[in-house]
């Protein structure tokens, strides 16, 4: 996209879409079922591809989507079902449940980390489906936050190498909210939403604070986008959106990947890639029903997208004779470096009804603490966010703070009261913190990942400040009571991009370093996090590499190519 | 009901009811609470006695409207626990969930509805078996804990007894027997999750608390930012004392 384009898109509130995604159009205003199902390319099983793509996601999905538009022959195996949204998506907490991954693993660690609907999607669309709708950009120093810092990791690339293709997934999506002041400073192309009860509640605290809070940034239609209609708030970003307003590959990349020949093998679990002779991967082996037999997609290149626990645990399940440890694992890196982030959340009550249903959980949003200040004695920092969480999760909300049994359903039935704040702590990438495979195998007769959290004595100090932050927001806010639950949330991270093989597993074009036809193309590879949620960047990575293997850059065997703009510095200790 | 059970008057404004501001850390004896005038709530009480979600049903989506209706048939009969084990269960859910009386959200066959299909949560910690072996050992626990306390089975001991052992539960504070094999703190969470899913997933619960529910394809207008009602949405319950109300405005109430 041509960038001065972009700067007018921000100027012109929803006027300009993408030039180069129809999917907007493709979609029916009467149906929320993705277009071109019925229609769709089906390629013969033995034929060769040009690439297939593990995971309908928000990394597979765009890659698929621009590899298509340049005339690649796509296939994207997708483990979950095809939504049809309209019957199989409903208005309910409980009722989501086939959502989220909810086939077993293990979590183990001083820390486990809750997984399912917390932040693991399955089916066409992936975690964006459920994901609240948050898309902010990372800042700058995410990018080189141990040079910076001292602490985490660099990365091979810049931000400026991703700036571009932010610009363009923010117009594909699109992404409304207030012009950004932190971070890299931009515009957003859709105005921002109307702003609810709730969040002017907590934003009230803010301000007496002085902490500077905006509207969005969000990727939720504000006016109509195409045939996908305003957002009607109804507050079920986090079940799936039934009104197409909410950004997810669902309507955002998939239509337009049909409409240029992609097909969706939905119901398909990989189960390894597989090698030939030279030592490429001739594609990849999947089951499309547990007991059955092994199919095999064959394709000149290979692309995984399966995210932080599914992509690290298909690596180390792809053993040979030749990676007997797994796939690219020659230096114990696949699986390492998985984070998360910590995701604490405080209610505050009110005499008013606040009714925090209404509106889209996603509000309000705060990234002044988000870069190091060393006197709060800890590195990096913390976003702050409004949340709404309907009946279960607030049920969840009390329990956490320690109530069940009559007190339980005294601050349950409180719930019109209160209004909900969150934070997102950067939690730093650590070695120990890894998905590996358990010894108990799932119906498919794969071994389950298995993923090991620790927290280290920074992480708990950030995540101990911020929420002192935000209770203090409810307190400045005229809160008469306060409850708290401490959570995680996403997932990044456990198959690094870097600079050299022995820090990383793949190269600054997402290429592994030890198979040349095999890319990463989901959050797996980023070596940081920041405070932002990762869907945005991810999209905008997948972007960037659909460009570079659509011109031929992403294979450069030029060792400087794949070494990245700036050679990152990524300590393994 | 003795009466010193019953709560005094609590000033819901000022938030008197919340346990965080009462003196023992308890919430009032819900005496206190509204009768539910329409529709149904759990046990008929609730702070929105003029509210029912169900009344907006028809202008919910057809798979939401079966989804929530669905939980309305008549409950059971329990497919994954055994005869043995529901006593236990059931007493259990009704502790959580402070149900002592009917109308009850059935979560006992909620539960057993989850883990008879299999619809686990996808995780599991390395340090715990499977979340249906956990169910077991739990009610197993149960029963164990309350013979050595009182002698009886848990679903036989008194409700203060009750509460006692699964505040311990709550604390991770039992220890021996089937509570070897689990990590309690943790065992307590698995339960919970599937508890509360239960409850709050049934509209009753949800009159309870005033939520407005399915909300599509009708949306909300009414988000802010003052606390306006979309016309389905009904007001709570207020403190107001309807003797000094009257007393103090005559004239409003004259025939």
């Amino acid at each position: 996209m041509n960038r001065q384009t972009g700067r007018f898109r921000g100027l012109l509130k929803g006027s300009v879409g993408p030039v180069d995604n129809d999917s907007r159009y493709l979609l029916d205003v009467h149906s929320r079922q993705l277009p071109g199902e019925a229609t769709m390319r089906h390629y013969d099983e033995d034929e060769q591809v040009d690439l297939v793509v593990v995971g309908a996601g928000a990394g597979g999905s765009v890659l698929a989507q621009r590899l298509a538009r340049r005339g690649w022959r796509v296939v994207i195996l997708e483990a979950g079902p095809f939504w049809h949204p309209d019957e199989d998506w409903v208005s309910d907490e409980a009722g989501s449940h086939g959502l989220y991954w909810t086939q077993k693993r293990i979590i183990g660690g001083a820390d486990p980390i809750e997984l399912g609907k917390n932040n693991s999607g399955r089916g066409v669309g992936g975690s964006m489906i459920h994901y609240a709708g948050y898309t902010p950009r990372f800042h700058p120093s995410d990018f080189e936050t141990f040079t910076r810092d001292g602490v985490g990791a660099d990365w091979p690339i810049r931000y400026e190498d991703l700036l571009g293709h932010y610009e363009r997934v923010e117009a594909e999506l699109p992404v409304a909210g207030q012009d950004w002041p932190w971070g890299y400073p931009h515009r957003y192309p859709f105005s921002p939403h109307p702003v609810s009860e709730q969040a002017t509640t907590l934003w009230r605290g803010a301000r007496k604070l002085g902490i500077q809070m905006r509207v969005g940034p969000v990727g939720i239609v504000n006016g109509t986008f195409g045939n996908r209609p305003h957002c009607i708030y109804r507050g079920y970003c986090l079940q799936g959106c039934k009104v197409n307003a909410k950004a997810s590959p669902y309507v955002t990349h998939l239509p337009d990947a049909l409409a240029h020949g992609v097909e969706i093998r939905a119901g398909c679990m990989a189960a390894r890639v597989e090698l030939d002779e030279a030592g490429r991967a001739r594609g990849v082996v999947y089951f499309d029903e547990a007991g059955g037999p092994e199919r095999l997609a064959r394709a000149r290149f290979v692309a995984v997208a399966g995210y932080s626990i599914e992509t690290p645990r298909l690596l180390l399940g792809s053993t040979s004779a030749r990676f007997p440890d797994g796939l690219c694992n020659d230096h114990d890196q696949v699986g390492r470096y998985v984070m998360v982030q910590g995701a604490t959340q405080t209610a505050g009550r009110w005499p008013d009804e606040i009714r925090m249903y209404k509106a889209p959980p996603p509000e309000v949003s705060s990234e002044d603490l988000y870069e190091t200040d060393e006197s709060r004695g800890f590195a990096r920092g913390f976003s702050i966010q409004t949340v709404s969480p309907l009946p279960i999760g607030w049920a969840e909300h009390v329990l956490a703070d320690g109530h069940w049994g009559r007190a339980m359903r005294e601050y349950m039935r409180d719930y019109n009261h209160w209004a909900t704040v969150g934070v997102l702590n950067e939690l730093l990438a650590h070695p120990d913190n890894r998905v590996t495979l358990a010894e108990e195998t799932d119906p498919y007769g794969l071994p389950v990942a298995r993923m090991d959290y620790t927290l280290t004595d920074n992480d708990k100090a950030n995540m101990a400040y911020s929420t002192h932050v935000i209770t203090d927001i409810l307190r400045a806010g005229g809160a008469q009571d306060v409850l708290t639950i401490h959570r995680y949330a996403h997932l990044i991270g456990g198959a690094r991009m870097g600079s050299s093989p022995e820090a990383s597993v793949v190269d600054a074009n997402q290429r592994a370093w030890a198979v040349p036809n095999l890319f990463l193309a989901d959050g797996s590879v980023c070596p940081t996090q920041g405070s932002a949620n990762p869907a945005l960047t991810i999209m905008a990575l997948a972007s960037r590499l659909a460009d570079r293997m659509a011109d031929g850059t992403a294979m450069d065997e030029d060792p400087q190519a794949r070494t990245g703009t700036t050679p990152a510095r990524q300590p393994t200790g | 009901m003795a009466a010193s059970d019953r709560a005094d008057k609590v000033d819901m404004d000022k938030g008197e009811h919340l346990p965080h501001r009462r003196a023992d850390g308890q919430p009032p004896h819900p005496s206190w609470l509204p009768r539910q005038r329409v529709g149904t709530t759990p046990q008929m009480i609730g702070r929105y006695p003029d509210y029912d979600v169900l009344a907006a049903a028809g202008t919910w989506d057809e798979a939401t409207r079966k989804a929530v209706f669905a939980r309305l048939e008549p409950p059971g009969p329990l497919r994954f626990f055994t005869a043995a084990e529901e006593p236990t269960l059931r007493a259990f859910c009704d502790v959580c969930t402070a149900q002592d009386v009917e109308p009850r959200v059935p979560v006992a066959e909620s539960v057993d509805t989850k883990l008879a299909d299999g619809k686990l949560d996808g995780f599991q910690y390395a340090d715990m078996p499977d979340d249906r072996d956990t169910w077991r050992l739990v009610l197993a626990g149960l029963d164990e804990t309350a013979r050595d306390r009182a002698g009886t089975r848990f679903a036989d001991c008194d409700l203060p007894a009750q509460g006692a052992i699964v505040g311990d539960l709550a604390a991770g504070n039992l220890s021996g027997g089937s509570w070897q094999q689990l990590n309690v703190a943790r065992a307590w969470s698995v339960c919970m999750r599937a508890i509360l899913s239960g409850f709050y997933s049934h509209p009753w619960a949800w009159n309870e608390i005033g939520f407005g529910g399915p909300a599509y394809p009708r949306g909300y207008m009414r988000t802010g930012p003052v606390s306006t009602l979309e016309p389905f949405e009904k007001p709570g319950a207020t403190s107001e004392d309807a003797a000094v109300v009257v007393s103090a405005h005559p004239e409003e109430f004259d025939e």
